[in-house]
């Protein structure tokens, strides 16, 4: 069945009031924006906000949040709004320290402390070590200590005194002193209290130098087994000091930590770790003894070694503190700008020493996952994408409820130098990832993971429901962004052309927008014009100037087009009419600003097999929908037309100087009406142009950019002159979105424009032509003389001569072939 | 009696931070200046001149042989090192120093240095007698009230043995000048 009127020349132009939607000041009751209170609510967001309530609400895992949506909605504000809003108070999460590990030096050990202790444990612990810098020394002082000390070394001298003197004695009884030489002993002959002068032993008789030399070689014997014991002796006095050590360390170190024990008695992490430190203390005592500078610390003048010692070495009594929330008594709500992998996990960093990379734990240094831990961590999602293995490390350490400091260098194993392995923090963090719609489509498709972890979905809408009550909450709105952003307040008249531009970037009559980037934009920039004007109030004027003053700046590429459109290098009629041709409307969109240009369709047709050739799809400059426009096209005339007979036509549809792309199927209707015009060989009115698609049907539905199409095709006109006959035909469905430039709205009030809105393919074709498209009688017969009557007699025509051609050809060959005899 | 020059003994073979350190704490108590004497053992040249001169190493129990020119050597390196100890360690305090090697008998010349200077401190054991023409008091480590009595009285030099313990010498010296 076709849709068709019965009344074909019923149709009127709209009224001026349907062409845009005012918004009336007089409705409003205050005089400026400063009379209004502040708004609270989010307007036309209720389906994300019930989902951040529900998401923050939710406590079990998974259930983080995605807030998708396109930029400038103000989505990142309105979480952060809500975050602090909904965070739990009174309960600030623990804080974290990384101390040293006595046990696994590579594996620094985290420490949990209550809210506000993590900076007092890490002083006490410096005072700790500063006081047994203080008390270990003085301990070594003491004359208890010295006398015991005395008696080790005693010891131990008299027991080398004993071998050694043994032999010493053994050489005197035969006249050999014993020589003490700078690294060890050796005999030599006496004399008197000296050694032989070499000369005096050479005047020695020969039998006596060789008993002497004997003598000697005997008790170098003696003496070599007598100092072979000697390393023994000296391993076990050290020992005994080492003993004597530790006791008087212990003494002085258990005083100093005692205090610090009681006060960390309910924290037994903290005990666990003085107990440790206490053991380490005890071993390193002699790095608390400051040796003074350019001394070596010597045990029996064999000095000790050096290579641990000194202030390095007291590091490793300190306390990274890793995260602390002085002060505040509720979760954090982080936002995290630049979500690398290591700042998100933390990172472990490295100074050089001697060209060499070194660490240790006092260089880990947190993540925002830490810093957010216990709260919130707000992420740009697209971002954590970008980053290399940002989003990997995001979703382990949800999934594995904790934070693994490792460095990418480790992780990837490019790097090997010496590094750590830190006790991983537990992770209890919401994480809200703010990205566009598509990013979380695709995740969803394509990360199996991001399903799981990402359970909340916060969908933000660009735009709300225009009902009676909601001019005044915009106007709410508006105040509240304007004290925000410390602009002039607005009178009312400028808030109704606010509004209204509100409900044009909606693109909808019904709709206001609510991207609050465009609205902020636009309150600054009236703002800056009122402040131009010296004005105290922003006014309408401001605000008509600002948006005229932003589309001046963007409409070159516009200019440019229309220029050549009036300079008749691209060709389009705006008067006369013309058979197989029609002003069809586009929309281009250039860096957010979007503008409507005309473009002359034309249509040929002639005998044929049937098919409608799209010239735009045939060089592939048409995409899949302008395709898709066309086939159906070939679908209403079959069906109408030609519904019993072959179609017997070739038709060519093209958009003349077009050298870009073609896409999107709202030119179909316009190319509908070439095509019947071309059949019919009914000239179109050149004075109108023509947007709106069209089903197998002949309905006419929706388009979208149809205040830009119209104004385009205005703007054209004008520059012409307007001579009254001139207009546009749009789909009746899109009446709703229309919401004209004011201009454009004053000419169709004076006549001198006119915006018609059609519902079906005849009323379009019978105010192009203004002929009538006709109905088909009781019999099934179009009424001679409309267009539909011409349209199936011309394709009867091809039909008929089709079938002619077929007779002449079949006849033919039966003439070549002869009959038979 | 008042003391003008402190003498402090280096020996090659003890050589003795804690000694040296009492002596600079000495001299400038006392204001006097100090000098770092370094006596080349005439022993240990000797016996390394001996053809059979072997040493046995303290720490490794092991032979060496030994020659003159290898001893030489040690010698004059421990003198640097003795002189580089005195001066780190005197030249922190105001103390006015100087350095000295000599070569003989560590106990002549010492008790030489004695005679010439009015306190000598040196890690010796006691000479088994000293000729009485010397003007030289000795005095053994620990002995606070000799010692005490030896600076108070005027006469000749006074030579302080440390012995083998020479914590004990810093605080026998620490002690006279208390009282």
């Amino acid at each position: 069945m076709d849709i068709s009127t019965s009344h074909p020349d019923s149709l009127q132009a709209l009224a001026a009031a349907d062409l845009c939607r005012r918004c009336d000041p007089d409705q409003f009751k205050f005089q400026t924006t400063d009379e209004l209170e502040d708004l609270a609510q989010v307007l036309g967001q209720a389906r994300a906000v019930n989902a951040i309530e529900f998401g923050v609400g939710m406590g079990r895992d998974g259930y983080n949040l995605f807030a998708m949506g396109p930029e400038g909605l103000g989505r990142r504000t309105i979480i952060r709004r809500y975050l602090e809003r909904l965070a739990p108070r009174g309960q600030a999460p623990s804080e974290w320290c990384y101390v040293f590990n006595f046990d696994t030096p590579h594996k620094p050990c985290a420490v949990e402390l209550p809210a506000g202790r993590a900076s007092r444990f890490r002083q006490d612990m410096a005072r700790l070590v500063e006081d047994l810098r203080a008390a270990i020394p003085a301990a070594f002082e003491s004359t208890e200590y010295r006398a015991k000390h005395r008696e080790i070394e005693t010891e131990f001298g008299e027991r080398q005194e004993q071998g050694v003197g043994a032999v010493g004695e053994r050489a005197k009884n035969q006249g050999i002193a014993l020589v003490r030489t700078p690294a060890g002993f050796g005999f030599a002959p006496r004399h008197g209290d000296g050694v032989m002068n070499p000369e005096e032993y050479r005047k020695l008789p020969e039998a006596e130098q060789q008993r002497l030399e004997s003598a000697i070689s005997v008790l170098q014997e003696e003496l070599e087994s007598a100092i072979h014991d000697m390393p023994k002796w000296r391993r076990e006095a050290q020992r005994k000091l080492r003993e004597l050590n530790r006791q008087v360390t212990r003494a002085a170190v258990n005083g100093l930590s005692e205090e610090l024990k009681a006060e960390y008695q309910s924290l037994p992490a903290v005990l666990r770790y003085l107990a440790s430190m206490q053991e380490d203390v005890l071993d390193h005592a002699e790095i608390f003894r400051q040796p003074k500078d350019g001394e070596q610390p010597t045990l029996f003048g064999v000095p000790l070694p050096l290579s641990e010692m000194g202030e390095s070495f007291l590091r490793r009594y300190q306390v990274n503190v890793l995260i602390e929330h002085g002060g505040t008594d509720r979760a954090p709500i982080v936002y995290e700008d630049h979500p690398t992998h290591d700042n998100l996990v933390g990172r472990i960093e490295h100074t050089a020493q001697m060209g060499a990379l070194v660490t240790d734990f006092t260089l880990i240094k947190a993540g925002s996952l830490h810093r957010a831990n216990g709260g919130y961590l707000v992420l740009d999602a697209l971002k954590v994408l970008l980053n290399p293995l940002a989003w990997e490390a995001l979703k382990r350490a949800l999934r594995s409820r904790e934070v693994r400091i490792e460095s990418l260098g480790q992780a990837l194993s490019l790097i090997s130098t010496v590094t750590l392995d830190p006790e991983p923090i537990p992770l209890d963090v919401k994480v809200v990832l703010v990205g566009q719609r598509l990013l979380y489509y695709l995740l969803h498709a394509y990360d199996p993971e991001f399903g799981e972890l990402f359970k909340v979905a916060v969908d933000f809408e660009e735009d709300m429901g225009r009902a009676p009550e909601a001019d005044l909450l915009y106007a709410r709105m508006i105040a509240t962004a304007a004290r925000q952003e410390k602009v002039r307040p607005l009178d009312r008249a400028a808030v109704a052309r606010v509004i209204e531009h509100g409900s044009r970037n909606a693109g909808d009559a019904e709709k206001l927008s609510v991207q609050m980037r465009d609205i902020n934009d636009l309150l600054r920039e009236s703002d800056y014009w009122a402040g131009a004007a010296a004005r105290k109030v922003v006014c309408a004027e401001d605000v008509q100037r600002a948006i005229d003053a932003r589309v001046e700046r963007a409409d070159r590429v516009r200019d440019r087009l229309q220029e050549e459109i009036l300079r008749g290098r691209l060709l389009i009629d705006t008067t006369g009419s013309r058979s197989g041709q029609v002003n069809g409307l586009s929309v281009a969109q250039l860096g957010g600003f979007s503008f409507g240009i005309p473009h002359r369709i034309t249509a040929r047709v002639r005998l044929g097999a049937g098919k409608v050739v799209d010239i735009e799809r045939e060089v592939e400059l048409g995409g899949p929908i302008h395709s898709k426009g066309v086939l159906i096209l070939s679908g209403f005339i079959a069906g109408r037309y030609a519904a019993n007979k072959p179609l017997s036509l070739a038709a060519s549809l093209v958009f003349e100087q077009s050298y870009g792309g073609v896409e999107g199927d709202s030119a179909s209707c316009a190319e509908l009406y070439a095509l019947l015009s071309a059949l019919a060989d009914a000239p179109l009115s050149q004075s109108l142009a023509v947007t709106g698609s069209v089903n197998q049907h002949g309905a006419v539905q929706a388009i979208g950019g149809v205040n830009e199409k119209i104004e385009g095709f205005f703007d054209i006109c004008r520059s012409r002159g307007l001579t009254g006959t001139q207009g546009v035909l749009i789909p009746a469905s899109n009446v709703k979105n229309l919401m004209l430039r004011r201009d454009v709205v004053e000419s169709a009030a004076a006549g001198k424009f006119h915006i018609y809105a059609v519902d079906n393919v005849d009323q379009g074709i019978e105010i192009l032509t203004g002929v009538a498209a006709g109905a088909r009688d009781a019999a099934g017969q179009f009424p001679a003389a409309t267009i539909n009557f011409r349209v199936e007699r011309r394709l009867s025509e091809f039909a008929d001569r089709t079938r002619a051609f077929g007779a002449t050809a079949v006849a033919k060959g039966r003439r070549r072939t002869g009959p038979r005899p | 009696m008042k003391i003008r020059r402190v003498i402090v003994g280096l020996d090659p073979v003890l050589q003795s931070r804690a000694l040296l350190e009492a002596a600079v704490e000495l001299a400038g108590r006392m204001e006097a200046e100090l000098l770092g004497l370094f006596v080349e053992n005439q022993d240990l040249l000797h016996f390394a001149g001996l053809p059979f001169a072997r040493e046995v190493g303290f720490a490794s129990a092991t032979r060496r042989t030994l020659d003159v020119e290898s001893m030489e050597r040690s010698l004059r390196a421990l003198a640097q090192e003795a002189q580089r100890t005195l001066a780190s360690v005197a030249g922190r305090t105001p103390v006015q120093w100087s350095f000295r090697t000599v070569r003989g008998s560590p106990a002549a010349e010492l008790l030489a240095a004695a005679e010439e200077y009015d306190l000598v401190i040196a890690n010796l054991d006691a000479p088994a007698e000293l000729p009485p023409s010397l003007g030289v008091r000795v005095v053994r480590a620990g002995d606070v009230e000799t010692l005490r009595r030896a600076l108070e009285e005027a006469g000749g030099g006074i030579l302080v043995l440390a012995g083998a313990d020479d914590d004990l010498v810093g605080e026998t010296l620490r002690r006279v000048l208390e009282r």
